[in-house]
């Protein structure tokens, strides 16, 4: 029979486990309530460039951000959004899965973010051209080297997990250009004609459509990684609070193993005491 | 691109800075005078907006200014340091890039982008 005495000792650490797994719970519950908060002023920055663009585009064409005489690459992009490390439990072998399926190195090249991914392309021997680390911070994602591969090919499609509520997390891909369109659709249309007649232009109006172009790719992409953090944030409060439910009834039962110990103790004494009296007294 | 391929994903892109510094010891335009809003925001931070007096900054012909009733106009920035005019002083905003879109005493200045 185990002393009571250790019993305690392991209550003790239990009752740490379950700070520190409610600790993780709130910190994961308020990154997803920041980031929310982020994905909507990152997309009323997109809605008001939109503005700008829509008014001042001079074809229905998006060009991302290219010049007329840029040559592009004839193949397809692939960038896939992975987790940095654990606790994202079994999202990304999805995400890989879906991204596997679809690939084909004669027609597509791959680009990674997050160490997680990388490490299970690696070990499934597939090729990638780059990888970078999913950024840490939330409010400064530079999304420049990736867009500056993205105009250099054809098309580009993302692939990346969504947030779809605290406990369901999914796969989704997109394509970029048609991403950056709807959710231009969304922002509104044009109320009036931006052109050099009524405009100065600095340097000029093709170099400004095109910035702006490249601009709200990056935003896009951005937002993508963000919606791939939420994602995650949510993971990992899912998996926080069956840690936290777990660890709670673990406490409730070495609380009772306890108390039920004691009790032995205590009647086994006694049980000592009345025969011991029982044998005093014949 | 194989040769750019790491044994792990080390490569982190560089993160933009922004940095915001008011200076109140400078004499400021009186009160009466024209005044036009500007707004200087990134994605995910307002740094500047309120009415101004001025505005200063560098785009590729060189350094420019904007005051009240200015042309309609958009121009890309260059690195450089924004300076808004207010009546209780200047405020600086040291950007690395962004664009510009004036129109009718509006001033929106989009960085980061």
């Amino acid at each position: 029979m185990r002393r009571p005495q250790d019993i305690a000792l392991e209550e003790a650490d239990m009752t740490t486990i379950v700070g520190l797994t409610s600790a993780f719970e709130s910190l994961a519950s308020m990154r997803i309530s920041q980031t929310k908060t982020q994905v909507l002023q990152s997309q009323a920055f997109f809605n008001e460039i939109w503005h700008i663009y829509s008014q001042l585009r001079i074809d229905s064409l998006f060009r991302f951000g290219r010049s007329e005489d840029e040559k592009i690459i004839k193949k397809s992009l692939f960038i896939a959004v992975t987790a940095e490390g654990g606790f994202s439990g079994d999202i990304d072998q999805k995400l890989i899965s879906v991204l596997l399926k679809d690939y084909d190195p004669a027609k597509h090249d791959l680009i990674i973010i997050g160490h997680h991914g990388a490490v299970q392309l690696a070990q499934l021997k597939v090729e990638f051209m780059k990888s970078y680390k999913l950024p840490e911070k939330d409010d400064h994602i530079n999304v420049q080297p990736l867009i500056e591969y993205v105009k250099k090919y054809q098309s580009t499609r993302v692939y990346y997990q969504t947030y779809v509520s605290l406990t369901v997390q999914d796969v989704k891909r997109i394509e970029l250009n048609s991403a950056v369109q709807l959710a231009g659709t969304q922002a509104g249309g044009a109320d009036e004609i931006i052109s050099e007649e009524t405009y100065i232009f600095e340097p000029n109006a093709y170099a400004v459509v095109g910035h702006l172009e490249r601009s709200m790719m990056e935003i896009t992409l951005s937002q993508v990684i963000l919606d791939s953090k939420l994602a995650q944030y949510a993971s990992r409060f899912r998996a926080m609070t069956v840690a936290h439910d777990r660890a709670g009834e673990s406490l409730a039962d070495l609380h009772t193993l306890y108390n039920r110990t004691k009790r032995n103790i205590a009647d086994e004494r006694l049980k000592e005491i009345l025969n011991g009296r029982k044998k005093v007294t014949v | 691109m194989a040769d750019d391929k790491d044994e792990k994903p080390d490569e982190t892109p560089p993160v933009q800075d922004t940095t915001v510094e008011k200076d109140s010891s400078g004499k400021a335009g009186s009160k009466g005078a024209a005044q036009m809003h500007i707004r200087v925001a990134s994605p995910f931070k307002v740094f500047f907006d309120s009415n101004a007096l001025s505005l200063s900054g560098e785009n590729a012909t060189g350094p420019f200014d904007i005051l009240p009733r200015h042309h309609n106009f958009i121009s890309l920035l260059n690195e450089c340091e924004l300076a808004i005019k207010t009546h209780t002083g200047v405020t600086k905003v040291r950007i690395s890039s962004g664009i510009m879109h004036v129109k009718a005493d509006q001033v929106i200045i989009f960085l980061n982008v």
